[in-house]
């Protein structure tokens, strides 16, 4: 029995005057995959990035495995093993493609203390594992990767950090099909082998129906809709997405 | 809201006219006149430096090289050339108004810290000039010579209606198409520019502007103190005394400067009792009240009386 | 042969000059802050040269064990407490905040220190090493030396440690760096406390080349300012060479000339903004090679 490894409380994102997110209450089971949908606007982005603590949370509560992590700063979320790979990837440019994803590794030095040192080669190896393409670049600066390759790196690095769960923001922005479908299929078999906890935001809704376990619609701002992937109505699921 | 204007613009002529005629009858003491002077000034430099600044987003770190323009002027119309001291005015005013032009075409093409750096630059070169120019007496300065001296309540006249002159016409500019174009331009520069502001021409205009009454503030300045070097003409310490009473008294307010020069002046009085310490003391309080007062006094003022406005709707 | 001389102590000049600009080159670009103590930094550390000396009776060279990580932990203090908060008020507000600094620290030395020149001679300052009939001062010889220790040093900790990584990620992307698990604020506190050593090096070298007055902080901050612009921005390499222009700048002006000549160079960069004029020029031949040596993109 699998259970809530991450939870979203009434959760309520303000910005000044404008509600983004408005009461949202969520569970990510450990070991899942989650997918999170709406149209722009409808506070995915907002509710991610307020959770990691980029921006504040107006009210509510964010838990891992029960402790409360809401006051937590942007920057130790990662010792609760909680990863954001936000829209676009965002890769060091200047940066060579190993010294990303090492950049990936230095909390997990904190963490690990004496074992740090063969902990981050092996995720090193792992990474490449998963992404050949990666080795072939190491020394390469990751501002002159393809758009696929830099998502890549991205995901490489949130991976150093042996996170539980990973949040994806709009993974396929901006990529051709295929290599969105590489892609997915890597983040598949990484929830399989490593039992990572993987939340899935996106705007289309067949490939995260397709993928998922579990999806909550979101719309202008609150949960319209949520439920097991395979046992939602496609007919429920458009209306909730688009407000009708 | 205009019953409100006009009733403010009223009280400001009324205060304006009390000032002079006090000044003129007697009423206050050549002390009080004293005092009196150096706030306006202040007022002068602190409301120009305001416009640069807080409003036209230009932080210049160099506004020294306008008094020391105009105070040179002065001194070498009145010393050498033995002009009456009018005329001295006028040349400065007229040497600020080129020096301006020919260092906007330099400093408008930069942004940011480099515009801040290069004014501060073209000041310091210029102090290290007038050092070794021999035109000017290089290090040993000039003295200004009129006769008779003007006295401390024609000085004190001057002063304060350069000072209101100021006010008025930073009102009206902040009112005009210019103006609204700049608040714009504070507050988001390329909408600004979208909404077809001409940034490049307002601000020229701002630097010209404050270029020549920064100039006649430093004319009257230097002729209340008679001597002119090119380290007391060209110093950083303008500069330090218009970002403290800008920053102390709010930026982007018109009322900042004024409470801002007011607590400057009395400010300087004090610590003259401890050299060497003046400046330390200046910086330290400006960085406070950076780090903890951004908006200003008069910006804590606003938003206090604002936010128990927002308050009282919202309990009912 | 006397110009050759004048050419080659010039340049080597340049080691002392990178050295001055090299603080603020990173402060610049991995802050994004332009800190206008930076030439107080300097006085500093060249104050701490002169009194270090005095006191310990050693050469000035040794009182880097010391003045270095005195002025590293005053430059990371500094920032943690005060500017990483100017900061977020945002850019102005911090530009004001380091120019208060800058006065309160010019002021402050002026009274703990007197306004006297002051400088740090060595047995070796006025020695020269003749090679190929050019007289060769010895003292630009050592100092070039330690400077172009000092940034190669530092070049590795930037490539190779992790403290280095987490700041070459925080100055390229904030926010990422952040999801990475980097604290920002600490980071950018040791960036400045690196910037503030790097001071401490260049004010040494400074004390014992010239004399200098508690008031000469605004001199160097110029140096470091037109280093910087010839040489864009956090490129470690390009400060160096940005020194060697600027040397050989100061000894074709000559004593009289020399600051106008920075002066007007300065401004004819500044106008017609070839901001990252080295920068720029590294880093094409670095991607020019490296294209070459590039597996076609997958799409």
């Amino acid at each position: 029995m699998s259970s809530t490894l991450l939870q979203f409380d009434n959760v309520s994102v303000k910005y000044g005057d404008f509600t983004a997110v408005s009461d949202v209450t969520m569970s990510f089971f450990e070991g899942s995959i989650i997918g999170l949908i709406g149209t722009n606007g409808a506070g995915k982005t907002s509710l991610m990035n307020a959770a990691m603590g980029l921006t504040p949370i107006s009210s509510g509560k964010v838990s891992i495995a029960g402790e409360d992590i809401t006051k937590v700063p942007v920057e130790k979320k990662l010792d609760y093993g909680m990863c954001l790979v936000p829209q676009g990837g965002h890769c060091f440019n200047r940066m060579s493609v190993q010294d990303n994803l090492l950049v990936g590794g230095i909390s997990s030095k904190a963490k690990h203390g004496r074992d740090a040192k063969s902990m981050r080669s092996d995720n090193l190896e792992k990474v490449y594992d998963l992404f050949p393409i990666l080795k072939e670049k190491a020394n390469v600066p990751a501002g002159s990767l393809s758009g696929g390759q830099r998502q890549m790196v991205a995901i490489g690095r949130a991976l150093m950090s042996s996170p539980k769960i990973i949040l994806f923001d709009e993974l396929s922005l901006g990529l051709a099909p295929v290599v969105v479908k590489d892609i997915y299929a890597t983040i598949k078999k990484i929830n399989e082998t490593e039992r990572t906890t993987i939340i899935l935001i996106e705007q289309d809704t067949n490939r995260v129906l397709s993928m998922t376990d579990y999806a909550y619609i979101m719309l202008k701002g609150k949960v319209a809709l949520e439920g097991d992937s395979d046992s939602l109505d496609p007919e429920e699921v458009k209306k909730a997405y688009f407000g009708i | 809201m205009n019953k409100k204007k006009i009733i403010l613009g009223l009280g400001f002529v009324v205060i304006g006219l009390l000032l002079f005629t006090f000044g003129e009858v007697g009423l206050f003491s050549n002390n009080a006149m004293r005092y009196l002077l150096q706030i306006f000034i202040y007022i002068t430099l602190g409301e120009m430096w305001n416009l640069l600044s807080g409003f036209a987003g230009m932080t210049s770190l160099g506004q020294q090289t306008f008094i020391g323009i105009a105070g040179y002027s002065i001194a070498m119309a009145t010393t050498v050339y033995k002009m009456n001291f009018g005329t001295g005015i006028l040349i400065g005013v007229g040497i600020c108004i080129v020096t301006s032009s020919l260092l906007a075409f330099l400093l408008l093409k930069m942004e940011g810290m480099y515009f801040s750096i290069t004014t501060w630059v073209i000041a310091e070169a210029l102090g290290t000039f007038f050092l070794s120019w021999g035109y000017v007496g290089q290090g040993a300065g000039m003295t200004i010579s009129i006769s008779p001296y003007p006295r401390i309540d024609a000085l004190y006249a001057m002063s304060l209606i350069l000072c209101f002159v100021t006010l008025i016409v930073v009102y009206l500019l902040l009112n005009s198409r210019l103006g609204l174009g700049l608040t714009a331009m504070r507050d988001n520069i390329s909408a600004a520019s979208c909404m077809g502001v001409n940034i490049g021409r307002s601000k020229f205009v701002v630097y010209l502007i404050a270029a020549v009454f920064t100039g006649l503030a430093g004319s009257i300045l230097f002729i209340n103190k008679g001597t002119i070097y090119p380290e007391s003409g060209f110093s950083i310490g303008w500069t330090i005394s218009m970002v403290f009473i800008v920053i102390i008294g709010g930026s982007g307010t018109i009322e900042g400067p004024i409470i801002g020069s007011v607590i400057y002046v009395f400010l300087q009085e004090f610590l003259a009792h401890y050299p060497g310490w003046s400046n330390i003391i200046l910086g330290i309080i400006a960085i406070v009240i950076i780090l903890y007062m951004p908006e200003g006094i008069v910006g804590a003022i606003r938003n206090r009386s604002f936010t128990k406005l927002l308050k009282k709707s919202k309990g009912k | 042969m006397y110009i050759v001389q004048v050419l080659v102590n010039g340049i080597l000049l340049g080691g002392i000059y990178a050295g001055i600009g090299l603080g603020m080159s990173l402060i610049l670009g991995i802050v994004k802050l332009t800190n206008l103590a930076h030439g107080e930094y300097i006085i500093m550390g060249a104050f701490l040269s002169s009194i270090l000396t005095t006191a310990l009776g050693i050469d000035p060279l040794l009182t880097l064990f010391v003045s270095v990580p005195t002025m590293f932990f005053f430059g990371y203090a500094l920032q943690r407490v005060l500017i990483n908060h100017g900061m977020k008020r945002g850019a102005e507000p911090a530009l004001l905040v380091t120019f208060g600094i800058s006065i309160i620290l010019k002021d402050g030395m002026l009274m703990l220190f007197t306004p006297d020149a002051r400088h740090v001679a060595t047995s070796y300052s006025n020695s020269v090493v003749t090679v190929a009939g050019i007289d060769i001062s010895l003292l630009n010889i050592i100092l070039l030396i330690v400077c172009a220790v000092f940034i190669f040093v530092l070049k590795r900790f930037l490539e190779k440690t992790d403290i280095g990584r987490a700041i070459r990620a925080t100055a390229d992307d904030t926010e990422a760096a952040q999801l990475s698990g980097i604290n920002v604020a600490h980071t950018f506190a040791i960036a400045m406390g690196i910037a503030t050593a790097a001071s401490a090096v260049a004010g040494t070298c400074v004390s014992m080349k010239w004399t200098f007055y508690p008031t000469s902080g605004g001199e160097y901050l110029l140096i470091a300012f037109v280093v910087v612009v010839i040489s864009g921005l956090g490129d470690i390499c390009g400060t160096l060479l940005a020194g060697v222009m600027f040397g050989l700048m100061q000894v074709i002006g000559g004593a009289s000339y020399g600051r106008l000549i920075s002066y007007i160079f300065l401004i004819v960069i500044l106008v017609f903004n070839p901001r990252e004029l080295m920068g720029r020029f590294l880093r094409d031949r670095r991607e020019r090679s490296l294209s070459k040596k590039e597996v076609k993109a997958d799409e």
